[in-house]
């Protein structure tokens, strides 16, 4: 086990470097105006601008310059951003957006997997009954029609149904409950679909027909074998989900004005605030790897029949 | 163990002819009528089977891929698919009519205690994700109330009784650990767990290679003499039935069509399609001639059938089987066959050549058997003396 999760956290830690590498020197291909700031650009004259360049090392041999990143980062230091927060530390601009996406994210993944889970639970015991309809009814409805266009009609019917403010306040709780609910939406829809997928699948094969016979509980079989083999292939995605909630909502965070971490990855993008763009990609990639590093190790712990490499010799007897 | 007979030549037949008494009629099946509504319409997959278990007994239900007799055993169970029902007939059990039985309640004293059933592949019956001794132990504290460390000392000998070497050991591995024989082992464990009267075997050994089969059938016939388990056997392989059972049931398009002690369906079957059944058995092949297949199929269930069943795929149908049903006929008091060509009034019909042949080679395959059942005997009292017993 110690020298699987030591292998795996190796090859985690390489993939983030190479992803970061990458993004690192394909941005150096883009035009250097990136750097500068609007006002700045247009009163420098050349010879100052070279300057200014150079004092930011972006004239560098782009490894050196790599090297200069990674040697910050071991410093804590992050850099400045150039665009979207002229001259502001990223790591400052980070710890005061990541709470909010965070705070948004958990609360939202903790409902849809109670409900998610719930859901899928109730249409998989009462298969083809109304329940599982309305559910499907549900899950088609929030994946198939594009969020922005229910999102809106949430934002403004319901909001104005039950007179809370459309926007969000960070003094006014009432004002929480919209957008969390909008960020659980699709993935309410999303554990709902699978599990009861994974259970239905479960519930036809042999060793629950098999343990019917044997006189146990359809009640006991549906929570101790089918649900418990069901969530398996569910669990291997939780990690990954849950840390990825710190990245933020794009849509709901922009319509509801929240200050979070959503959608600031496109901004900086946009407005070439290099920089920026390279510690959110470094920040993502590394929480997403992670995330699917502790899912793999997860599976091991819930599934017998994974066994980790040179661990332990397999038994096999004829 | 007679290890020597592999895939190609196929084993002789070995009837077992050891006389057992038997006792009363532990369930009886009356009229039995299943039927599925399957997109609306609906299929008559038990068309009025009638069949007896008595206790002690094995008794194999024959018949092919269709006939009827996996349903007829599930609906004993009460594990009918959610499609399917029993229209109309009975199956007492000690007194109890099963089809009467509704609620999950109801069932629960049945399944498992008093009726127990086994799966054909065991390769899929068993909860991956659990140990082996958990789904014994799961059994064993739930029909019998025992504590947990009771249920696992049960489960170890469960282990033990079905010949799973180091049960402590294996206790607790995974199915992916054990071979497919072994894993039928566990399997047959934990539906004897609970020490149920009838066992029924879906055809248990169809998944399993020849070596493994022959290994599995004397387990389950062990089984039944230690702890006198009547076994309803259900299966398409004349060879196996011929090891394993008491008494007969050919069952065709839904019903039982012939019945009767194993030695009078194999050596004097009367009808047609217990013939033909016999006739395909390989091991009365002449080698270089082609193997004897019943021309046909069997009908669609989905439409009431007139007369008999067999009749169209029947090289001796009288005209009156494709207007009325043929009634039983009585051959022996134990043996009873439903064709119209026992009624007295029916031409006198030329026994098939292959039929008569079967005779002959079965007489043959008889005496070598016997010797060779002399030298297992004297060779198993032997060891039982060496083992002391169990």
């Amino acid at each position: 086990m110690k020298t699987y999760i030591l292998k795996r956290l190796g090859q985690s830690f390489l993939t983030v470097a190479l992803v970061v590498m990458v993004v690192f020197l394909l941005l150096r291909l883009m035009p250097t105006s990136g750097y500068f700031e609007r006002d700045d650009y247009i009163n420098m004259d050349e010879a100052a601008r070279t300057e200014y360049l150079r004092t930011l090392g972006v004239l560098d041999n782009p490894f050196v310059a790599f090297g200069k990143f990674v040697a910050g980062l071991s410093r804590g230091d992050l850099g400045r951003s150039i665009s979207v927060y002229p001259r502001t530390q990223i790591s400052e601009i980070i710890a005061q957006k990541a709470p909010y996406s965070l705070a948004f994210g958990l609360s939202a993944i903790t409902i849809s997997i109670v409900v998610g889970l719930w859901l899928g639970i109730a249409m998989a015991n009462h298969k083809d009954k109304l329940i599982d309809g309305l559910g499907t009814g549900y899950i088609v409805i929030v994946r198939a029609i594009p969020s922005l266009i229910y999102l809106f009609l949430i934002q403004i019917w319901v909001s104005g149904l039950l007179g809370w403010p459309m926007i969000f306040y960070e003094d006014q709780p009432v004002s929480w409950i919209l957008p969390v609910i909008s960020i659980a939406l699709s993935s309410v829809a999303w554990y709902a679909i699978w599990l009861r997928r994974f259970m239905v699948d479960e519930e036809n094969k042999d060793y629950i027909k098999f343990a019917i016979s044997k006189g146990m509980r359809r009640k006991y079989v549906m929570t101790r074998h089918v649900l418990r083999n069901a969530a398996v292939p569910i669990v291997q995605y939780l990690p990954a989900q849950i840390l990825l909630t710190i990245s933020g909502s794009l849509v709901v965070e922009s319509i509801y004005s929240i200050p979070g971490l959503g959608g600031l990855l496109v901004y900086a993008i946009r407005q070439q605030d290099n920089p920026l763009v390279q510690v959110l990609v470094l920040l993502f990639s590394v929480l997403g790897v992670f995330g699917v590093f502790l899912g793999d190790v997860l599976m091991v712990l819930v599934d017998p029949r994974i066994k980790l490499a040179g661990t332990e010799k397999r038994k096999v007897q004829a | 163990m007679k290890l020597k007979h592999t895939m190609a030549e196929p084993a002789p037949l070995q009837m077992d002819q050891s006389t057992r008494t038997h006792g009363d009629v532990l369930l009886s099946a009356q009229d039995m009528v299943i039927e599925f509504n399957l997109r609306g319409r609906l299929l008559t997959a038990v068309r009025g089977a009638s069949l007896e278990l008595r206790a002690g007994e094995t008794l194999a239900v024959v018949g092919e891929s269709g006939s009827g007799k996996s349903v007829l055993a599930k609906s004993f169970l009460g594990m009918l698919d959610k499609n399917g029902r029993v229209r109309s007939g009975s199956a007492l059990y000690r007194g109890l009519d099963l089809v009467g039985l509704k609620t999950e309640d109801d069932w629960l004293a049945i399944r498992g205690k008093k009726v127990a059933m086994i799966f054909q592949d065991p390769m899929t019956a068993l909860n991956p994700l659990k140990t082996v001794g958990e789904q014994i132990r799961e059994v064993a504290s739930l029909h019998r109330g025992l504590g947990k460390s009771e249920a696992r000392l049960l489960a170890l000998d469960m282990l033990s009784r079905v010949g799973i070497p180091e049960p402590e050991r294996r206790y607790s591995q995974y199915p992916h650990e054990f071979s497919g024989g072994m894993r039928q082992r566990v399997v047959i464990a934990s539906a004897i767990a609970c020490g149920p009267e009838i066992l029924i075997c879906d055809e248990p050994t169809t998944a399993l290679d020849v070596t493994i089969q022959a290994q599995i059938l004397e387990l389950i016939k062990g089984l039944q003499r230690d702890l006198g388990m009547s076994v309803l056997f259900i299966t398409h392989d004349l060879g196996v039935v011929a090891k394993m059972a008491d008494r007969i049931a050919v069952m065709y398009a839904g019903q039982v069509v012939e019945e009767g002690l194993s030695s009078e369906v194999f050596y004097d079957a009367r009808h047609p399609y217990t013939w033909t059944l016999l006739a395909s058995l390989p091991q009365l092949g002449i080698k270089g001639d082609e193997l004897f297949s019943i021309k046909g199929t069997p009908p669609s269930l989905f439409k009431t059938i007139k007369g008999d069943a067999f009749a169209p795929r029947n090289p001796f149908a009288l005209k009156v089987d494709f207007e009325y049903e043929p009634p039983f006929f009585d051959v022996s008091p134990t043996h009873r066959a439903k064709t119209w060509l026992l009624d007295p009034r029916s031409p006198r019909i030329e026994v098939p050549e292959t039929i008569s042949r079967l005779r002959s080679r079965l007489t043959e395959t008889r005496a070598e058997e016997l010797a060779g059942k002399a030298a297992d005997l004297a060779a198993r009292t032997s060891r039982t003396k060496k083992g002391g017993g169990r």
